[in-house]
């Protein structure tokens, strides 16, 4: 029917364009979509048309009368004018509804006086108000009966639109006609447009055509765009029903004509039943399994929010009660974000002008635009800006001191952020009570009209004096909407090494809930009870239910065996019980655990990971309705509180992690983070979102007074704004912030950064001339050729190589290598890149002497015995007692390494055949062995430790209170056993020294074995970027005997947390070889006081960051850096480099992906010049 | 003097007083550890018995990897000592080994001295003697032995 019906009617259209030359081009440009055009206007005095004609402060109270058509009274104009300044279309609806006389616009009910309201109207006017007052009286008046409920339709407003018919005829329809208001939604798009343009497949949501028939059922035409835009909203959303009564028809219509009509709007009952609307993010189905159905629901939600503005705007309805801070922005209104969804539209509209003009409000063709923008960042001295705000920090602040459960020290500004954190809970919980009789910030209150637009008294409902809107969700309710509780918690933004985690945990110890103070003060009794309880407990629930002595912890996996240490350090023993809950170890029904019943033995502090509540977020919402009690897993409780750590891990508030925090429940939440905004505003939306402070944690609010101006370009606006959301929520001190008495927050031990420079061996130097050689010429051939981005992989690749053999030059031929780097094409090319290079191999050979899997039998008994005897001797070379790394030639002669390994380089340089300073055999430098003799405490580790028994090439048992005449006691080939042989027995292997070996390995090895001797309980780290070198480390250090552990992203937690306890509770010396990615983010390895950095990454920054992994709170010795960096290489050129960087404001992570290739050529440049 | 001495020269100089070789001392100078006065006694049943000789020793700063430097300061005649005293000696030369210390390069001398090689001679006019006339030649020997080194 439509579209039969529209052609014909464009074509009467376009002849009326003559008339209305200003709408030719737009019927013009789109004359294919009949549906979107927008306006019907035809006469000059049309309202819709005369709003926009007039800027001046006020309307023109002549084509006020024009329209009303006779005599209005000086006073009623101006009294109009007061209230509608210019909008001319309101004016005049308030004047036939007779709202106007509402002496103020906080009660939209008219007064009871007089029936005057249509007094002297023009004549067709005074003949239609007329009659269309009777039509209505007849309809609607009635005596107000009090209702016991809401019935299930009930007035709200009345309102004029206009309309302009689709049919012609005689007496279709006469002023006070009722008409009825429907929608019909077509049911599917056209296939084909005139002129065979295909159409949007959208098409079905931009529909939004109302039509009113008569009452005989026959279509009479269609309510304007502007008008229908909203109210079809409304009426398919079931939020409304209109009653519609021709206010003027011409008595004979043509198509095209323009009518007026009078709708009553009545609230569906429908509209105010909870579940009627879907809220976003409550329903864990909904979020987690439809992902692409939310977008719709979001759309409806958006379009109903602007639908009932609209309405309440055109019905002239004013709320009754506002929150104060909601009511501070609501003027700037959020018509304001309508109108910036608008420009997000016809911006998008424009760009697709040749397909079609979206409708604004109607989305179109993009989703709503809320959905998809990921927001502006923010540049660096915006964000310096509102840190600035944040850091303001009073150093006056009184102290709290923590419950002498806690038994560490705090400093002072940690007592200060104590105090701060408690009475952010604490304050909350007094304004908690004060907010029961306080409506929630982001509702307003409407009075139910007492009398229609004909002054008939409607009738009452009993104790429904009000509905309540939400604005910004469209959200409908009878009911008085209570405050929830607001935030009861905060944002802990201290910078890194601040101590953040032992500031929460003091305030777990120091501010309790009410119910596990009794549960404590209850003590042994309440441990009796909670068996009976327990059983109780065990019949599950569905429902959520308290944790009330539960701190429940969300961090990176990294950080979870941090936390749980610290927690049992910071507390006296037995007071706080923690409870790791990750992977396999969570087989526990929290329920049953954390219930109030069970606070007595309740875990205190429960430590997750963010993958578990993914996971476990996951799996309720697969399960459905009452899952999260039935779960029985993180989410089936409301925690007493809850701590993020590192919480920028839910920035992105469109995250899955984001949305399964956003669900945990709990009475205090507090998020942790050295930056709450990364680079977006969003970022701290997120959070904030997450901390549930309203009215921020609604993003339509947040982007209506943040988002929106801020990306109009009101810079100062939105940051103001979030200024304040901040400011309360915020605490934040910094490392180099200074008492007023110029001392350091935090007096930190004094940090010594050395760089050493090393040269490299003669082999090493030729692989690396090579290979910088060929770096060159691919540089500059490709300079020449002008191919340099495109060949940037190839030449950075090539850098990587020129570094990696800087740290040992066979680490060029591993591929795993690559994995630490940033391009992952860069693995071909590795792998490609150098396979044809014979030369490289040749010289690379050296490197790789063959396994030394010698034949075993080769080591006679006598020999084992002769170098067992030998090893206490004094060096025959240099006279050491006993020897050095005793070292045996390969006809089994002993001596120092150093002094074997000298004298053979003595002789090659006088172009000597080396040979034995013993027999004078002949010996080769890659035939000297090392003996490592492995002492009882090694083979110990060993056994916790498969580090240690890596890479022996031969392995020969030896006991060390050798019976002569036993011989299988020195045979080579037994390979010890722990448990066969007494600890007594002192194994030797035999290792090649020139293995494995490089200039930077040597250099590192003499440096530990140095400090091994001087200072036998230090703790040393040792970070490289290149996990291959440390492999590669791993066998030299046990060559050395030096205990080490290692550390890098490859391990599981529960490895890392093994490993870094190992690391700290280790009471000898003993050497954390971890990967400069691993060791990045938050680690504490405070117990070391050594640092060996083994290779230069392209920014200080990031070396820096792994260097305070150790020089950070908790330090309390001096620490030493050593950056081992080869001379005449590329790594000197790469410190160059970084100096040069420490210039450039803004760092890598603000620039493109192209910018940083450039960046990156311009570097490589410098370094291969 | 600016580096210290090596443990191994301080050990050696130790030894070689508290377990002296029978018929060899060598006194280090006190102004200069590496500098030693040696006096080998001439072994027995050879030309030299009964002459006491007088070398100089000297460490270079790369001993051990380099032999010790060592000349006779006693006259002495023999096909494998030249008349500035300098000593054609395999372990002193090509055959050096760190291995070996003062004690036994000494013990290699006085070795020597009951063994002359003519063949591979220092001093060509001792060794054509020596090999042309081997009674004279150590006649000669025993002369210059009581002529040059006797003992103080």
């Amino acid at each position: 029917m439509t579209d039969v019906q529209e052609r014909p009617h464009k074509k009467r259209r376009f002849f009326v364009d003559d008339d209305e030359p200003q709408q030719e081009p737009e019927f013009a440009a789109e004359p294919s979509l009949p549906d979107e055009i927008n306006t019907a206007p035809e006469a000059s005095e049309h309202v819709s048309h005369a709003e926009q004609e007039y800027t001046q402060d006020v309307f023109d109270p002549d084509t006020f009368k024009a329209v009303v058509g006779g005599e209005v009274p000086h006073s009623a104009i101006r009294s109009l004018q007061k209230r509608f300044s210019t909008n001319l279309e309101q004016a005049i609806n308030a004047y036939f509804d007779g709202s106007w006389r509402t002496p103020s616009p906080q009660k939209p009910k008219p007064p009871a006086v007089g029936l005057k309201f249509p007094r002297a109207l023009g004549r067709e006017g005074s003949s239609t108000c007329s009659s269309k007052e009777n039509g209505t009286t007849s309809g609607k008046t009635s005596p107000p009966p009090a209702l016991e409920a809401m019935p299930s339709t009930r007035y709200i407003g009345a309102l004029g639109v206009a309309g302009w018919t689709t049919r012609s005829g005689n007496g279709l329809l006469k002023p006070g006609d009722n008409v009825k208001i429907e929608r019909t939604k077509q049911a599917m798009p056209q296939k084909v447009g005139r002129g065979g343009r295909p159409k949007q497949l959208q098409r079905k949501t931009q529909d939004v055509i109302v039509r009113f028939t008569n009452m005989k059922g026959e279509e009479i035409g269609r309510l304007e765009k502007d008008n229908a835009n909203w109210i079809s909203t409304l009426v398919d959303q079931k939020v409304c029903s209109f009653h519609g009564t021709c206010v003027f028809a011409p008595e004979r219509i043509r198509t095209n004509d323009t009518v007026y009509l009078q709708l009553k709007c009545y609230m569906l009952k429908q509209a105010f039943e909870k579940g009627n609307f879907i809220k976003p993010l409550e329903n864990n189905r909904q979020t987690g399994l439809f992902e692409t159905k939310e977008t719709t629901d979001e759309q409806d939600l958006r379009l109903r929010q602007v639908a009932l503005v609209q309405l309440f705007q055109e019905i002239n309805l004013q709320p009754s009660k506002v929150n104060e801070t909601t009511a501070k922005h609501k003027r700037e209104g959020i018509l304001q974000a309508a109108q910036v969804a608008e420009q997000y539209d016809n911006q998008d509209a424009t760009q697709k002008a040749k397909k079609s003009s979206t409708p604004p409000e109607n989305g179109g063709s993009s989703p709503p635009s809320e959905e998809n923008e990921e927001g502006e960042e923010l540049e660096q001295d915006q964000l310096d800006t509102l840190y600035k705000k944040a850091q303001s920090f009073d150093f006056d602040t009184p102290v709290t001191e923590p419950a002498e459960t806690f038994v560490m020290d705090l400093r002072k500004y940690q007592k200060q952020a104590l105090h701060w954190m408690i009475n952010k809970e604490m304050q909350q919980q007094d304004s908690e009570r004060a907010a029961a009789q306080s409506m929630h910030p982001l509702w307003e209150e409407y009075l139910w009209p007492g009398k229609d637009a004909d002054e008939k008294d409607l009738p009452h409902v009993a104790s429904q004096e009000a509905f309540y809107v939400n604005p910004y969700s469209g959200e409908l309710s009878l009911d008085f909407p209570v405050q929830e509780q607001t935030c009861r918690g905060g944002i802990l933004a201290d910078e890194m090494g601040l101590g953040k985690t032992i500031e929460m945990l003091s305030l777990v110890h120091s501010h309790t809930s009410p119910e596990q103070q009794a549960a404590i003060a209850a003590g042994g009794a309440a441990a009796e009870d909670s068996v009976s309880s327990l059983t109780r407990q065990l019949k599950k629930t569905d429902d959520v239910i308290s944790a009330p002595a539960t701190t429940l912890v969300v961090a990176p996996m990294s950080l979870l065996a941090q936390w749980a240490s610290e927690a049992e350090k910071a507390s006296r023993p037995g007071t706080l019980r923690t409870m790791m809950y990750y992977g396999n170890e969570k087989n526990a029904n929290l329920q049953t655990l954390c219930s109030a019943a069970n606070a007595a033995n309740a875990p205190n502090v429960i430590i997750t990971s963010y993958g578990t509540v993914l996971s476990e977020y996951n799996s309720v919402a697969a399960l459905g309705e009452g899952a999260r009690g039935r779960h029985g897993g993180l989410f089936s409780l409301d925690y007493w509180r809850i701590i993020l750590d590192e919480a920028h891990m839910i920035k992105n508030r469109q995250s899955k992690t984001a949305k399964a925090c956003y669900e945990l429940s709990a009475h205090h939440r507090w998020v942790l983070t050295g930056t709450p905004i990364v680079n977006r505003l969003e970022d701290l939306f997120s959070l904030v979102r997450f901390l549930r402070v309203e009215p921020w944690s609604n993003f339509s609010f947040w982007k209506t007074f943040i988002t929106a101006p801020f990306e109009k370009g009101e810079f100062v606006r939105a940051l103001d704004v979030v200024q304040t959301v901040l400011e309360p929520l915020v605490l934040r001190r910094t490392k180099d912030m200074r008492t007023p008495s110029g001392e350091a927050l935090v007096p930190l031990p004094a940090k010594i950064v050395e760089v050493e420079h090393i040269q490299l061996s003669q082999p090493e130097r030729e692989v690396y001339d090579h290979i910088y050689a060929r770096a060159k010429r691919t540089f500059a051939a490709n300079v020449e050729a002008g191919t340099l981005m495109k060949s940037y992989t190839t030449i950075f690749a090539q850098i990587l190589r020129l570094r990696q053999s800087c740290c040992h030059p066979i680490l060029t031929r591993k591929k795993e290598v690559v994995a630490e780097e940033d391009a992952a094409e860069e693995a071909a090319d590795i792998a490609n890149g150098l396979a044809d290079d014979m030369d490289l191999v040749t010289l690379l050979a050296k490197f790789q002497a063959e396994e030394g899997e010698q034949d075993a039998s080769k080591f006679g008994t006598n020999v084992l015995k002769q170098i067992q005897d030998e090893a206490n001797m004094e060096c025959p070379i240099c006279s050491e007692e006993p020897m050095e790394e005793q070292s045996v030639t390969g006809c089994w002669h002993s001596a120092c390494k150093k002094c074997l390994l000298d004298y053979i380089e003595h002789q090659t340089q006088k172009n000597e055949v080396p040979r034995c300073f013993n027999c004078r055999e002949p010996i080769n430098a890659r035939d000297v062995f090392e003996v490592i003799r492995h002492e009882p405490d090694d083979a110990e580790d060993e056994d916790v430790d498969n580090s240690i028994v890596a890479g022996h090439r031969l392995t020969a048992a030896i006991d060390a209170d050798g019976e002569d005449d036993n011989e299988d006691l020195y045979s080579s080939t037994q390979p010890f056993k722990p448990d066969a042989k007494p600890k007594a027995a002192a194994r030797i292997s035999l290792r090649r020294v020139n293995q494995l070996s490089s200039a930077k390995i040597n250099i590192l090895i003499t440096h530990l074995k140095k400090l091994k001797k001087a200072e036998p309980q230090t703790k040393v780290v040792v970070f490289s970027q290149f996990t291959s070198f440390l492999d590669v480390l791993g066998p030299a250090l046990t060559g050395a005997s030096i205990h080490y552990l290692r550390f890098d992203g490859s391990m599981s937690q529960k490895e890392r947390a093994r490993v870094l306890t190992d690391f700290a509770n280790r009471t000898k010396f003993s050497v954390l070889l971890i990967s400069l990615r691993a060791g990045g983010v938050g680690l504490n390895l405070t117990c070391a006081k050594r640092v060996f950095m083994m290779d230069p990454w392209w920014s200080f920054a990031v070396e820096a960051q792994a260097i305070d992994r150790v020089h950070r709170m908790g330090q309390t010795e001096e620490v030493k850096v050593t950056r081992l960096v080869v001379g005449n290489s590329i790594e000197e050129k790469m410190l160059r480099v970084q100096d040069r960087k420490k210039f450039i404001a803004s760092s890598l992570g603000m620039m493109s992906d192209e910018e940083k290739k450039m960046q990156r050529i311009e570097d490589i440049k410098e370094l291969l010049s | 003097m600016a580096a210290p001495l090596p443990k191994r020269i301080i050990k050696e100089t130790e030894r070689l007083q508290s377990e002296p070789v029978p018929g060899i001392s060598a006194e280090p100078h006190e102004e200069n550890a590496r500098y030693f006065d040696v006096k080998v006694d001439g072994p027995s049943g050879s030309c030299y018995e009964g002459g006491e000789f007088q070398l100089e020793l000297f460490l270079p700063d790369d001993y051990p990897m380099c032999p010790p430097r060592i000349r006779f300061l006693t006259k002495i005649y023999h096909p494998n000592i030249d008349r500035l005293g300098r000593i054609c000696l395999d372990v002193l030369k090509n055959n050096w080994s760190p291995a070996l210390q003062i004690r036994t390069i000494l013990l290699s001398i006085q070795a020597l001295l009951g063994a002359p090689n003519p063949e591979d001679p220092l001093n060509e006019a001792v060794a054509k003697q020596w090999k042309e006339n081997q009674p004279e030649a150590i006649k000669t020997a025993r002369e210059w032995t009581t002529l040059y080194a006797q003992k103080k």
